[in-house]
């Protein structure tokens, strides 16, 4: 059998844990330090909690926090936009190869791009609304109104991102042993059943692991929507918290409160990916007994 | 077997790697070489005004091509978003890596790169005669030292259309001059199926120019509106907040387009330019693009007064400029060229290439060939006129208080009325975040009194 010093092992492994360590620890480490200092230029005194203590009573930071809290809302919207469509596909309608790409192609563009071109079909008396009244619908103020500039929001934000979820899911389906569900459907089973219980449960991995992805996307990834589409107003309506950091660690000048919130933030997403891994080991669990 | 698909080992790769980091490492050093004040060498200019003085990128560009031709130094410019120039500098300089020249709005937008000592002070870089005349304004000193020049002007104030005011029985030779007449003027254009005023204010740049057109008026100094952003006077003080009441009566009115919060600033002022709109707030830099739109029909006047400060009344002007990052590698070639950005050519062919209005006692009015022009230039610059004071505004005011207010207002779910609490709060809060720059604030109040 061949000898190995003990240390041997740590030492092949250093050059990459090192390498890892600083791409990502050391970033980390810097934000956490910087959220507790007053950062002017390069850094500040130390503060301690004092950054965390300023955000928790400044209303603007509860308001963005309670709107990311919000858009939370559109997983499930996208959750269930994507499965539906995903199945859909899945029976092989007519031209289902192109109904794929043009369901795709808006999670090619960049959010910019979708942000100004939203920015302009929503405004007041822009296309949507033009739409609207020509079949005498009316037409609200979309983004100038404080309590559809959010759901606004989430509209965009929904539209692009159901790209993805509907490939996620198709590739998914497109994997599942066909006999399965030939099989069933000879047996009798009609579309909803083989849905509720061929289809479903073959995605659970898969919707647990887009649900994640989507709620860690409204959390942490809607900054380019939010500032090509509203700018956070009107008001504060749709300031969320990547636009807050945004706010105070480039506009306001204060990168450590900027740092403080994105420790909470980090953490709240963090907390996430902790229920994916505990839901996933559990489902492993089942399927061992 | 093909060289290029032959297997590396580990051993060149790190011969390659170090070659690699090497050459890195050398360039910034051949790169510091290249500078030293004599000529001939390259220096980078961080810039923005093309937004705002359409066309005034002709006039950087030919005055590089000239430097270049006169001294033999090449300078390369980089033309940058609104948002980012100044955000984008801080950070450069924060890294130690500044542009040689940079853009610099003026007041606390550069003030606060001063305190963190990114930007030189120019005096003994730049000749005192430019200094002096170059526009910079008293909001670009601190502690006895300047730390910009002027670039062109920008004034403040409200475009109309003169045959739509005909049209509503107006004089359009003599635009409204108080609150009250105003109102009437607006209610006349309203009367008679045009709108009175549109804009813009999703971005919140329009609810910067109304803010400062009109608290302005109420105030008797500029340090009066420094000692309003740092809390030693109350924005609950009804004059502080009139302005504000003012707007809702224009939006109860119904004299300010109804889409005004879903659309940005160039996108609300375009219904003027197309003929659709009698007014709108606008700078005297976007002159010349209304102008060609509206010919002969463009009037340009001071926001009407209901305050009675000392301020109240007189022209608003402000000027863009450039000053020297401390960390930049060439000082005395970045001071050569700000100086002759302001020789008498380059201020002509400020005129004549771009149309802009250049930042500088010392130019010719009389080069300009445009009455209208001229006039507006020689009233909003060389005559009485008062300073920005939103360049005193920590950025906290802006986006929590100047934004939210104005936006909410024209949303229908604030009262004027309650902006002075709003003001309060965001005034004490802006404290309590930033206790270090409180101080600051409070020695350039000083400067600014005397």
């Amino acid at each position: 059998m061949l000898k190995t010093r003990s240390w041997a092992p740590y030492a092949y492994v250093a050059p990459a844990a090192l390498l890892i360590g600083f791409i990502f620890a050391y970033p980390i480490a810097r934000v956490i330090d910087f959220s507790m200092r007053l950062i002017r230029g390069n850094s500040g005194p130390f503060v301690g909690l004092n950054n965390y203590r300023l955000i928790f009573e400044d209303p603007t930071f509860v308001a963005a926090a309670k709107h990311s809290a919000l858009l939370l809302v559109a997983v499930p919207v996208l959750l269930a936009i994507s499965v539906l469509v995903a199945v859909l596909l899945f029976e092989r309608v007519r031209g289902w190869r192109i109904y794929r790409s043009v369901l795709f192609f808006p999670y090619i563009l960049a959010v910019p791009i979708i942000g100004i071109v939203a920015s302009y079909l929503f405004t007041l008396n822009g296309v949507v609304n033009a739409i609207l009244r020509g079949i005498g619908l009316g037409g609200p103020d979309w983004l100038g109104n404080e309590k559809l500039a959010l759901v606004t929001l989430m509209i965009v934000i929904v539209w692009r991102e159901v790209g993805f979820g509907i490939v996620l899911f198709l590739a998914r389906l497109l994997s599942l042993p066909e006999e399965q569900i030939e099989a069933a459907r000879i047996d009798g089973a009609g579309w909803w059943a083989r849905l509720r219980h061929i289809i479903l449960p073959e995605l659970r991995g898969t919707i647990e692991f887009y649900c994640v992805v989507a709620a860690i996307t409204m959390l942490a990834w809607v900054f380019g929507y939010v500032y090509t589409l509203t700018g956070g107003g009107p008001g504060n309506a749709t300031v969320v918290l990547e636009f807050y950091i945004y706010n105070q660690g480039l506009r306001n000048s204060l990168p450590g409160m900027a740092s403080a919130v994105a420790v909470l933030l980090m953490g709240a997403t963090m907390i996430f990916i902790a229920v994916l891994f505990w839901v996933r080991s559990r489902a492993r669990e089942e399927e061992v007994a | 077997m093909d060289p290029l698909s032959r297997p590396i080992s580990r051993r060149q790769l790190l011969r390659y790697t170090a070659g690699g980091i090497a050459v890195a490492g050398l360039g910034p050093l051949l790169a510091a070489c290249g500078g030293g004040g004599g000529g001939g060498g390259k220096l980078s200019m961080w810039w923005w005004g093309d937004q705002e003085a359409v066309g005034v990128k002709k006039w950087v560009d030919d005055t590089i091509a000239k430097f270049k031709e006169q001294t033999g130094t090449t300078i390369d410019p980089l033309l940058m978003d609104t948002n980012n120039v100044i955000p984008k500098f801080t950070n450069a300089a924060a890294a130690g890596k500044p542009p040689d020249i940079q853009f610099i709005f003026n007041g606390i937008y550069h003030m606060e790169n001063v305190w963190l000592g990114y930007l030189a002070p120019l005096n003994g870089l730049v000749s005192d005669n430019v200094l002096k005349t170059s526009g910079a304004t008293v909001l670009s000193d601190f502690e006895g030292k300047q730390y910009r020049v002027g670039f062109y002007i920008v004034g403040f104030g409200l475009e109309y259309n003169k045959e739509l005011f005909s049209k509503a029985g107006l004089n359009a030779d003599s635009p409204p001059k108080t609150w009250d007449e105003f109102l009437n003027a607006c209610d006349k254009l309203k009367s008679s199926g045009v709108q009175p005023l549109t804009g813009g204010i999703k971005d919140g740049f329009l609810g910067e120019w109304y803010f400062v057109n009109t608290l302005t008026q109420a105030l008797d100094s500029p340090a009066e509106a420094l000692d309003l952003f740092i809390g030693k006077l109350d924005w609950r003080e009804p004059k502080y907040h009139e302005h504000w009441v003012k707007l809702q009566e224009l939006y109860d009115n119904g004299f300010i387009n109804n889409d005004i919060n879903s659309l940005e600033l160039y996108q609300g002022i375009a219904p003027f330019n197309d003929g659709k709109a009698a007014m709108t707030i606008n700078t005297t830099a976007a002159l010349p693009d209304s102008q060609s739109k509206l010919g002969d029909k463009l009037g340009y006047f001071v926001m009407p007064t209901f305050g009675s400060g000392k301020m109240a009344g007189i022209p608003i002007t402000d000027t863009q400029g450039f000053g020297i990052p401390t960390k930049g590698h060439d000082h005395e070639d970045a001071a050569k060229f700000l100086e002759f950005m302001h020789s008498p050519d380059r201020l002509k062919a400020m005129w004549t290439l771009s149309k802009a209005l250049p930042a500088d006692d010392t130019f010719d009015s009389s080069l300009i060939d445009d009455p209208f022009l001229k006039g507006v230039y020689d009233e909003w610059w060389k005559g009485t006129h008062n300073v920005y004071v939103a360049d005193l505004m920590p950025t906290l005011f802006w986006t929590d208080a100047m934004f939210v207010a104005s936006q909410k207002i024209l949303a229908g779910t604030l009262k004027g009325d309650q902006t002075g609490d709003l003001a309060a709060q965001v005034t004490e809060k802006w404290k309590k975040q930033n206790p270090d720059l409180v101080e600051k604030y409070t020695t350039w109040g000083k400067d600014l009194a005397v």
